[in-house]
Order: C-alpha cells, then sequence, then structure tokens
C-alpha cells in the first residue's frame, strides 16, 4: 500500500473512528464531548431516509447536507478518502486472492438495495441502517469485536490471579491502563452479535471475487453517493484508457470495469494518477463531464425499486402484541412510531449504556424493529443520573436531555407479581427493590402487615407496593430482585409516557459534586 | 490434696474459669465511644481517632489497610447516602501517618461503581495520594467463606478485606427501608459478594453471621449529616440532617448503638443491632458504654 494523500486521510479517519469508538464510553465524566456519532451525522444515507420516512428536517444530521453538497461538487471522496469500511477492505484486500467478479452482482442490484430501502423510508419504514456501511461496522465491532476483546483481556487477567494470586498486583498499573482506556467496562453480550460479525465478515469475503466488492456493486451508501458525484466538477482527464497503455484498470479498485472511467464508481482515489507511467492522467475542475449512461436506471429497476419498497413496508410492521408488553425503549423515547423511523439501528446507544440494559431487538419490535434497542431490566437497569444515551444517538431518536428531564422520563411501569414476590408469596421480608428505587420519593413503598406465615406463626413483615404515578421504569428493581431467574416486580411497556413529576424526582436539589 | 479435693477443686476451677475471665475482660473492656462535634469534618476525624487510641493503637508500621467507606449509591455528597470525602480521607492519612505501607479503599456499590465512586466525591479526593489503591470491586477476589453462621451457612467475602492486618469500617449514618438504621454493622455487605439481596430475608441474624466472622478494629461513623428518611440512598435534600458529628469505637455495636440515639430511637428498636448485641459482638446497652466527647 503506498502512501497517497487519500490513503494518509483514510488512516487517520479509520483511526478518529476507532478512537471515538472507544471513546464512546462512560470514562468518568456525564458529558461525551466527541462520539462516534458523527460518522453517522455525516452520512447523507442516514439524511436522505429520516427525511423521508419521518417528513420533517433534523438539524442533528445538517452536517450530512454539507457531504451531500461536497459530493455535488467533488464526486464520491467519501468512499475512497474517509469511509472507515472501506480503509478496512483496503488494507485486507491485497492479501486476498482474487477470482473472476461475480455476475450476479453486476447490473442493477445496487439499485435493487437502495431503491427499496428509500421508498420504503418514504412509507414510514426506514430500515437504511441495516446496509448502512458505518452502522455494519459499528455493529460489528460493537456486539462482537469489542465485547470480545474485552472477555479476552479480562479472562487473562483473571486466569493470572489464579495463578500467582497477589503478585499479580506487580503489573496491576499496565493492565489498569489499558483497561481504563480501552477495554469495555463489562463484559456483555448481545443478541445478533454473531449476525452482526458474519455480516461484516461477510463484505470482507466478498474481497475474493474483485476488490471493494461491496463498495462498487452493494452499498447503498456507496450507491448514493455516486449517483450524487455523477454531477461533480471534479474530472478524470482522460476519461477512458489510454489505446497504448491501460494501466489504469489494473490501477483503479472500482471504476474501469469497461474502456472508460464509470464517473459514479471513481472514489476519487488517485491511484491512477500516481501510478501512470506516462504522467497523463490528472483530475481537474470542468464543468462539461457528467459520467457516461443515462442519469437514472431503466425504468424497470426504478419503479420496480420503488415498488419493492412498498411492499415491503407494509408486511414488515407486522408485530407480535404479546412481546410488545414487555418493549421497553430508551429513555425520552414517547411515540414508538417516531422512534422507528429515526433510528439507525447504528447499536452505539447499546454500546454506552452505563449499565449494560439496552440490547437489539431481535424479533420483539417486528421486522422494522430489527436492531432497534431496548431495555431488558432484568440484565440491566437505566442509571437514574446517566445521559449517555441520548447524547450518542445521531438522529435525535433517543433524545438528548438534560439529567433533570431524563430522570423524569417514562420508560415503563413496574408491576409487582405477587405469586413470585417473596413477602406475598412467601410471606418473608424483602423490600430490595424499595431500597433500589432510585425516585427520592419512593416509587417503592412499603407497609408493614401481620400476616400468618407459612409455618403458622403470625409476625409482621413489610409489602411492598408501587406507587405508579412517580414510577419512571428504570427497572433497578426488576434487576435486583433476588429470586433466582424470573423477577417479582417487573417493568412493562405503556402507552402513556407522560413525564412523572418534578417534584417526586428531587428536582431542585443539588447534584454536583463540590469536591471536584 | 487427697484424689477428690483435687478433683473438686480443678472442677470448679474449669467449671467457674469462663465466667471469671469473661467478667475480667467486661471490666478490663468498657465499651468506649468517642463523639467529636464541628464543622472541620477532617479535624472532628482525627479527634475522635485520638479519643480512642489514636491510629497508632491500631496500625503499626508496614501495615496493609482496608478503609472502607459506605459509597454504594451514585449521590452526591451532600444528599449523605455516601461516606463524606472528607472523612474518608482524614482517616486515610491517619493511617498513612502510622506507618501504613498500603491502605486500600473499596466498596461493593449498588449503582454502577464508576458513576458511584466518582460521584461520592471519595475516588477524586484520594486521586493522587502515595500509598492509597481506590479501585473497583475485582470479582475474582471473592472467597467462598464458611461462616456456619444462624441464617448463612457460608458467603462470597471480599479477600482484601480479610486479609488486610486492619480493617476500619467507616459507615454513614442513614435511614433504611428495611433495617430501619443502617450503621457500622450493616456496612460490612459491602465486602459481600453474589446476590446480597438475599439476606433480606433474614437480614438481622445475616448480618450477625457475618459481623461475627468479620474482625474491624474501629469503626468510625460519619454523622456529620444523616439521612432521616428515604434510605438507604435518599435523594432529596430535605431528608438530610446536619449534625457535624463523628463516632469512633473498637466496639461496632457500641458506635451503632450510640448513632441510632441521633435518629431519636432507641438501640434495642433495631433488629440488627439486638441480633449482634445477643451475639456477643459487642454491647448495645447504653448504660454500660462510655461516651467521651472528643
Amino acid at each position: 500500500m503506498r502512501m497517497t494523500p487519500a490513503r494518509v486521510f483514510q488512516l487517520f479517519f479509520l483511526m478518529l473512528f476507532l478512537i471515538l469508538f472507544v471513546q464512546t464510553e462512560y470514562r468518568g465524566h456525564d458529558e461525551i464531548n466527541a462520539a462516534v456519532n458523527t460518522f453517522f451525522r455525516v452520512d447523507p444515507l442516514v439524511l436522505i431516509s429520516c427525511l423521508l420516512a419521518t417528513k420533517t428536517w433534523i438539524w442533528m444530521l445538517f452536517p450530512a447536507l454539507l457531504m451531500v453538497v461536497a459530493t455535488l461538487l467533488l464526486g464520491r471522496f467519501f468512499c475512497g478518502w474517509i469511509c472507515p469500511l472501506g480503509t478496512i477492505l483496503d488494507l485486507v484486500t491485497s492479501r486476498i486472492a482474487k477470482s473472476a467478479p461475480l455476475k450476479a452482482l453486476k447490473g442493477n442490484t445496487k439499485y435493487w438495495l437502495l431503491l427499496p430501502l428509500l421508498s420504503s423510508s418514504l412509507f414510514n419504514l426506514n430500515l437504511s441502517g441495516l446496509l448502512d456501511p458505518i452502522a455494519i461496522l459499528l455493529r460489528g465491532l460493537s456486539f462482537f469485536f469489542y465485547p470480545m476483546l474485552g472477555l479476552a483481556a479480562r479472562s487473562g487477567w483473571v486466569g493470572l490471579y489464579h495463578t500467582i494470586g497477589e503478585r499479580r498486583d506487580t503489573v496491576a498499573p499496565v493492565y489498569n491502563l489499558i483497561r481504563d482506556n480501552l477495554l469495555p467496562f463489562r463484559d456483555t453480550i448481545y443478541p445478533l452479535a454473531l449476525f452482526s460479525a458474519l455480516l461484516l465478515l461477510g463484505i470482507i469475503a466478498l474481497e475474493r471475487f474483485e476488490t471493494r466488492n461491496w463498495c462498487r456493486n452493494l452499498c447503498p451508501l456507496g450507491t448514493l453517493l455516486g449517483w450524487l458525484g455523477r454531477f461533480s466538477l471534479f474530472n478524470r482527464v482522460p476519461t477512458g484508457l489510454c489505446g497504448d497503455c491501460g494501466r489504469c484498470r489494473e490501477l483503479c479498485p472500482t471504476g474501469f470495469d469497461r474502456d472508460f472511467l464509470m464517473k459514479e464508481e471513481c472514489i476519487i482515489c488517485m491511484e491512477c494518477s500516481k501510478g501512470c507511467p506516462h504522467d497523463r492522467i490528472s483530475f481537474r475542475l470542468s464543468l462539461k463531464h457528467k459520467g457516461i449512461g443515462p442519469l437514472l436506471p431503466e425504468r424497470r429497476v426504478l419503479l420496480g425499486g420503488m415498488a419493492g419498497g412498498l411492499l415491503l413496508a407494509l408486511p414488515a410492521r407486522f408485530r407480535p402484541p404479546e412481546k410488545g408488553s414487555r418493549l421497553l425503549r430508551p429513555p425520552g423515547v414517547r411515540s414508538e412510531d417516531d422512534f422507528v423511523q429515526k433510528c439507525v439501528r447504528c447499536g452505539e446507544c447499546m454500546k454506552v449504556c452505563l449499565k449494560n440494559a439496552l440490547y437489539p431487538a431481535t424479533y420483539q419490535a417486528g421486522f422494522e424493529g430489527i436492531y432497534t434497542p431496548h431495555v431488558i431490566p432484568r440484565l440491566g437497569y437505566c442509571e437514574y443520573n446517566c445521559t449517555l444515551c441520548g447524547q450518542v444517538c445521531p438522529t435525535g431518536a433517543i433524545p438528548r436531555l438534560p439529567v433533570e428531564s431524563k430522570r423524569r422520563e417514562v420508560i415503563g411501569k413496574a408491576v409487582f407479581d405477587k405469586n413470585h414476590c417473596l413477602p406475598y408469596a412467601r410471606k418473608i421480608d424483602c423490600i430490595v427493590c424499595e431500597e433500589h428505587c432510585p425516585i427520592p420519593e419512593k416509587a417503592i413503598r412499603s407497609r408493614e402487615v401481620q400476616i400468618t406465615g407459612l409455618d403458622g406463626v403470625v409476625k409482621t413483615i413489610k409489602e411492598p407496593y408501587l406507587v405508579e404515578e412517580i414510577c419512571n421504569g428504570c427497572g433497578i428493581c426488576e434487576n435486583v430482585c433476588p429470586l433466582e431467574t424470573k423477577a417479582g416486580i417487573e417493568v412493562f411497556a405503556v402507552n402513556s409516557h407522560v413525564p412523572i413529576s418534578a417534584q417526586s424526582s428531587g428536582e431542585g436539589t443539588a447534584l454536583s459534586n463540590p469536591y471536584q | 490434696m487427697d484424689r477428690r479435693t483435687f478433683i473438686k477443686t480443678t472442677g470448679s476451677a474449669v467449671l467457674l474459669a469462663p465466667v471469671l475471665l469473661r467478667e475480667a475482660l467486661a471490666a478490663r473492656e468498657q465499651s468506649l465511644v468517642a463523639v467529636a462535634e464541628g464543622t472541620d469534618y477532617a479535624a472532628i476525624t482525627r479527634r475522635a481517632i485520638t479519643a480512642v487510641g489514636g491510629m497508632k493503637r491500631f496500625v503499626k508500621v508496614g501495615d496493609v489497610v482496608v478503609v472502607k467507606p459506605n459509597m454504594g449509591w451514585d449521590r452526591s455528597c451532600e444528599l449523605g447516602a455516601n461516606t463524606h470525602p472528607l472523612v474518608v480521607r482524614a482517616v486515610v492519612e491517619e493511617c498513612l501517618a502510622a506507618g501504613a505501607k498500603k491502605v486500600k479503599v473499596f466498596d461493593n456499590t449498588c449503582n454502577d461503581a464508576r458513576r458511584c465512586y466518582v460521584n461520592s466525591g471519595i475516588e477524586g479526593i484520594l486521586n493522587g495520594m502515595k500509598g492509597v489503591e481506590c479501585k473497583h470491586i475485582e470479582p475474582e477476589r471473592y472467597k467462598k467463606v464458611v461462616l456456619n453462621g444462624l441464617f448463612l451457612k457460608e458467603w462470597d467475602l471480599y479477600d482484601e478485606a480479610l486479609t488486610a492486618d486492619v480493617y476500619i469500617n467507616v459507615p454513614v449514618a442513614k435511614h433504611h427501608g428495611l433495617s430501619k438504621l443502617t450503621l457500622g454493622l450493616k456496612n460490612v455487605m459491602g465486602i459481600m459478594g453474589g446476590t446480597r439481596g438475599f439476606i433480606h430475608r433474614n437480614i438481622d441474624v445475616a448480618l450477625a453471621d457475618v459481623n461475627a466472622h468479620v474482625k474491624k478494629h474501629l469503626t468510625i461513623i460519619d454523622a456529620t449529616r444523616i439521612l432521616t428518611a428515604h434510605g438507604p440512598q435518599g435523594g432529596n435534600i430535605a431528608d438530610v440532617k446536619v449534625l457535624n458529628k463523628i463516632i469512633a469505637s473498637t466496639d461496632t455495636v457500641a458506635a451503632d448503638a450510640f448513632a441510632t440515639t441521633l435518629f431519636g430511637l432507641k438501640p434495642s428498636d433495631i433488629p440488627v443491632t439486638v441480633a449482634a448485641f445477643k451475639r456477643g459482638l459487642g454491647e448495645m446497652n447504653l448504660d454500660k458504654i462510655k461516651v467521651m466527647k472528643a
């Protein structure tokens, strides 16, 4: 791999992506200044699908509009200079022996992916995140590779303790440095982890057929950028192969399938200009060249793609109702429809979630909700003073709220299951849920009652009960319930997400740390 | 001495010895509770420690000391859910001054450990101190300990707390939904692993079981401000009462018994205290405790 300006930028953005990825975690500060969501906020596929789905302007995605303008001027440079997935492909492709390009992927395949995604967005089904390259990369990392790294490091560290015991402390500073700056805080196993990894690895495996196979034949973001790039003023001269040479075809990672440059596939890597033995190639500003072939794909594809989206949009909305009762969305989400239209399924909220309460939905929200985050309180609860998920969400599907507001947002409402809850079912004391309820006025309270125990002895115990109006559904009660397996208190979804009162959430009390 | 006399003498001696010994010990060690009051929390902490014999009485040069505050909740200092950072720092400084090789500060938190360590202010105030370690609980360090108690036969306890040369218990005095108050005896839950909620089924007996096993050389109760309701985590400043007091004792039960009075309650109102007293872990009768203003 020779160092060209494009390569330098590629490596820089890949590093940036990885640094921001690791930074997308609580590391002692309530606010995360720079998170990996930046990459989604400049992503035109996210912008256009969200605009189509919500039919409203989202200011958070303004940077993506700048990317649209830049692409209109400069061409599809994102893929060759910025895209971290593209960079990974460039880094590994030379080690993968190539057979012939896959015929099945040629032609209009990419439009058959992009057009249904866009048109289904218009019909309120926003699935673009499923195939967005940044989202695929992020999900593969968040759900599989990063937890694997954490698990491996921690297992090794624990194994060392079991081998050498306290003497491990001598190397602790080194491990602590890695743990505090690189490793995930706790090891989490996510649903769809393997699928997410396979999707990412599958894209890499496609390099077996040709370089940048995913990018030129499938990627919906790349297809969109390529289409926009056809209008660009930045053109390669000459536009085709020279009669006496033809080396461009070997140098070009994407666009020289034929004897002329496919402008929508040129990622402006400028390998051709660097590698030209005759120094004939340059990239120049000109108004003339608009690429070869019709601007739009043939009518059959255009209409078929649009119809495909419509056909997808309707059946995808089926949801199993019994799952809905436990479908708990992140704090601040008030409208399910609004949420699934905006969510790009990037997985950042699930990565950053302080107590690992958020997991990707598999079938809980139907096909349309695949990969969208939901709270599983038995595995993790929503920490009362934490606002991280809203901070990293690139589209505002999870709103960014000040902590005073977030505490009041209703995720669901807790319900006691008296057949399991110890004071009711077994007539003994417990109320661990009341102890942990973070609402200062306590949404879970208890009263002393005189009961006859199961052994026939009359005694006084504390029976817990819920004050529903001030329960925000954080789920800590369900999480800490000391029953094995199923909890005696569970959080259920609600239709009305009216926030609990400011007074009950202890607003007005200073929560700053005076000792810093 | 004939055989009969010998048997009589030794027999009665064997029977009487434990009683006499207990009496002798009781006479020698009347439980002393030192109470210091003032708005300089570091200073009153030091005064209370001095009153019970000074840190050098407990910490020898080269010792590894565990200082176990309550920092279980993601609440800031003034809300009274965690031990005051100034108190913790003063205790740690006293340990170092007495020659401690290493002072370890930790708690098995209820909320996210990172947030608790930060928001309690304790991690921040100890930051950069030489010989002080304030790190999160590492699950591999739990050891299954045979307690053979009345409720708990065995439980996971934190190895660092068990192997330390000196264990200093630094709870904050506050209300608790189930046990009415949480003080020195209940603070030991912070070294317990596993599903700690399990012991709520019989918390008084369970805590006596654990406390009987864990030697606490010194208990320092932070009553600079106490949480009077909605404990153990509170969250409303209206529930907090500022008392500017520090209580120190080598007898955890006695320290708890005295602290109970700050809430307007009697030691006999608190089943945890009563269970520990019955187990012989300390004195709860206020008229048998020597309370000293420090």
